[in-house]
């Protein structure tokens, strides 16, 4: 008896203990800004953001849930969308599959959002878009540059692909560099396809790959690569190794002479926030290429705009930065802004119809469209050297790039 | 010929970057008997704090003295409040320090945006000898790393304070009867290990960079070397993390990188299952 009424205390704790767990989870962990009106009979439109807020990919989560708020803030400024207002759902996904999807149901399940955008790592976009579109039924818009191959319906990428990236950047780089490359890259999706992308443009405009290698994330030292490079008198290292190890490698072929006997660096990612992984010296003349440079507000009053908005509403350490997807978050939120706009409804499959052609005149770096039937984004590229800690831009595409995907 | 004088400064240096690292960790482990896993994370705030006194416009080398005394402080505070505790129970003591770390990582992130910040070498550049380039603060690390180990084996073996943390060691009844506070030994002991780390988190942050997972990677190394060396003395860490750090720069030049990775902890656990002592069996500091 007093086993059985032990036994009934204990599942009772047990079933207590859940549901306070679960009250946190869903607690602090979420984030919902509800606009200021909310008179339209049919309710607020629901925008979900699923980005990582917490955990290593912070610095990018931040800046994009920021970059939807700015947004969201404008539309409701003025008059919100379709007359309805808009409200923003942020949910974090933590850099770590298994709480993103739990986050994500709640977003689609919980809030019934009409769309979700977010995702920054490819494993993330991998682990939540099952949750968005196939259970989920919502339209899903994946704002970071990536390696490709995501040919998904429903699923709208809005940041560069690799021949975006490359296409441009490896002939530049064997004018202002040479014809010997090393592809040294971290071990997972991304550099492998980009490389392999990197690999094709560098052999079919004349140059040739010296050796492509693979690293373990977390390795930072690399001796014995910085030593390969040097004695195999490489001209530009395409580098896709990502943090952390890439500051200490960059230190490393600095210190070995690399850039003092004319080598070029380039990196495709590098924007911002990574200028100060390193001291200026040791990365000067590394070339990156990507869809929007801070400097280009100088010349571009429409980037000038959008730049000086978001560093005055958020001033803090979040950079507006292409590498943390900013620029993709702005352009997939206004894309599917005309996209709702042109439909008149926010039904899935209208909204994906017209997105599948939307265009905007205005965004960071330029205009940009979507690819027809490709559900990628077509956008102005440029290259950038640092120099002094800055970028110049030194090259930009003569118009918007196809992303050549699916 | 060449590729092998880079080589060797090379993978001496990385080395002797373990060999820091895991000073700190080795002496807690080996003299209290607590496998501290926020060891990674005071190495991190050692090279917080070294970045926070750069930033604020003050001399690199300045930091680097701070370091050591603000983590060994705040490893004498930890102690005092939660470490002490858990001598009793090691495995409960893992997780305690465990979550220690988590909150030091945690915060760092916080302080920083996540983000990675560089922190300029004091002394920068590199020796040119013909077409060979070393870099000077590698070398720097090096020479620091055997004055601290000669210096912290010379603490431990010569000095009273010395044999009052060996005789707590050994029999800490039997220590405290002839009027030694085990319990200020304990605390000094562990602070000086956070000491040793936070010292260790200075030196390297020019050459990693400053980033919240700083820790993590050398905590894995580090225990791995702890384990390879034998526990309970004080050669033993060190001649493990000589091993470690000397294999896992020196096999990426033999082979594929990702390999290289792997075959390290495997050689380790290969070593571990033979000799599971470690390389040294001995108990103590040997004179």
């Amino acid at each position: 008896m007093i086993n059985a009424s032990r036994q009934l205390s204990r599942r009772r704790f047990l079933g207590n203990f859940a549901f306070a767990s679960a009250a946190i989870a869903a607690g602090p962990g979420s984030w919902v800004i509800r606009p200021d009106w909310a008179n339209a009979a049919e309710g607020p439109i629901r925008l979900g953001i699923a980005t990582d807020l917490t955990g290593s990919l912070g610095f990018a989560g931040n800046t994009d849930a920021n970059v939807a708020r700015m947004l969201v803030k404008e539309v409701n400024d003025s008059g919100g969308l379709l007359g309805r207002p808009i409200e923003l759902l942020i949910e974090d996904t933590a850099s770590d599959e298994s709480v993103a999807v739990g986050n994500v149901r709640k977003l689609i399940q919980r809030d019934k959002v009409d769309l979700v955008l977010g995702g920054i790592s490819s494993s993330m976009r991998n682990a939540i878009k099952d949750v968005i579109i196939s259970r989920g039924k919502t339209l899903y818009i994946y704002p970071e540059g990536y390696e490709g191959k995501e040919c998904t319906p429903y699923l709208f990428c809005t940041g560069p692909v690799p021949a975006q990236n490359c296409d441009q950047f490896i002939p530049w780089l064997i004018k202002n560099g040479g014809k010997r490359f090393a592809l040294p890259g971290s071990n997972y999706v991304w550099p492998q396809t980009i490389n392999a992308y990197a690999r094709k443009v560098i052999e079919s405009s004349g140059g040739e790959v010296i050796f492509e290698e693979y690293y373990p994330l977390d390795q930072i030292d690399f001796s014995s690569t910085v030593s390969r490079i040097i004695s195999n008198k490489v001209d530009v290292v395409f580098n896709a190794i990502v943090p952390p190890g890439v500051s200490p490698f960059f230190k490393q072929l600095y210190q070995a002479g690399f850039s003092k006997n004319g080598g070029r660096l380039g990196c495709v990612y590098y924007d911002e926030n990574f200028l100060e992984m390193n001291q200026a010296h040791e990365i000067e003349g590394l070339a990156s290429s990507l869809d929007y440079y801070k400097v280009l507000a100088a010349e571009d009053p429409v980037s000038a705009r959008i730049q000086s908005a978001y560093d005055k509403q958020f001033p803090a350490k979040f950079r507006f930065s292409a590498g943390s997807a900013a620029t993709g978050t702005y352009r997939g939120l206004k894309l599917w802004e005309a996209a709702v706009k042109e439909a008149g409804t926010i039904d899935r499959d209208a909204v994906a119809a017209a997105l599948d052609h939307a265009k905007i005149a205005e965004g960071p770096g330029g205009p940009a469209e979507m690819a027809p039937g490709k559900r990628h984004c077509r956008m102005n590229m440029y290259i950038g050297v640092a120099k002094g800690g800055q970028y110049e831009i030194v090259a930009r595409s003569a118009g918007l790039v196809d992303p050549k995907e699916c | 010929m060449d590729t092998l004088l880079i080589a060797t400064f090379e993978i001496l240096s990385f080395g002797a970057i373990v060999v820091l690292v895991v000073l700190g960790l080795g002496i807690i482990a080996s003299m209290m008997g607590i496998f501290n896993f926020a060891q990674g994370e005071f190495v991190l705030l050692g090279a917080y704090v070294t970045y926070l006194v750069h930033s604020v416009g003050l001399p690199v080398p300045l930091g680097m003295l701070a370091a050591p005394i603000a983590v060994g402080a705040l490893g004498f505070v930890l102690e005092k409040l939660v470490v002490r505790r858990f001598y009793t129970a090691p495995v409960v003591a893992m997780l305690g320090t465990y979550a220690l770390g988590l909150i030091i990582r945690e915060a760092v992130r916080g302080l920083t945006g996540g983000l990675y910040l560089s922190v300029p070498e004091p002394i920068s550049g590199s020796i040119t000898i013909g077409s060979l380039h070393f870099a000077t603060w590698r070398g720097v690390i090096v020479i620091i790393t055997l004055l601290v180990m000669a210096a912290s084996h010379a603490l431990l073996a010569y000095t009273s304070f010395g044999l009052r943390v060996r005789a707590s060691l050994e029999n800490p009844s039997l220590a405290r009867a002839s009027g030694i506070s085990t319990g200020m030994i304990y605390s000094v002991t562990f602070a000086f290990g956070a000491a040793l780390a936070g010292l260790a988190g200075a030196l390297i942050v020019p050459v990693f960079s400053l980033f919240a997972d700083l820790g993590i990677r050398f905590l894995i190394q580090g225990f791995v070397a702890v384990m390879v060396g034998g526990l309970g003395s004080f050669a033993g860490p060190v001649a493990g993390a000589s091993v470690i750090g000397t294999f896992s720069a020196w096999l990426p030049w033999l082979m594929s990188p990702v390999i290289a990775d792997v075959l390290v902890f495997v050689l380790a656990i290969i070593f571990i299952k033979f000799r599971p002592q470690g390389l040294v069996s001995g108990r103590g500091v040997n004179r």
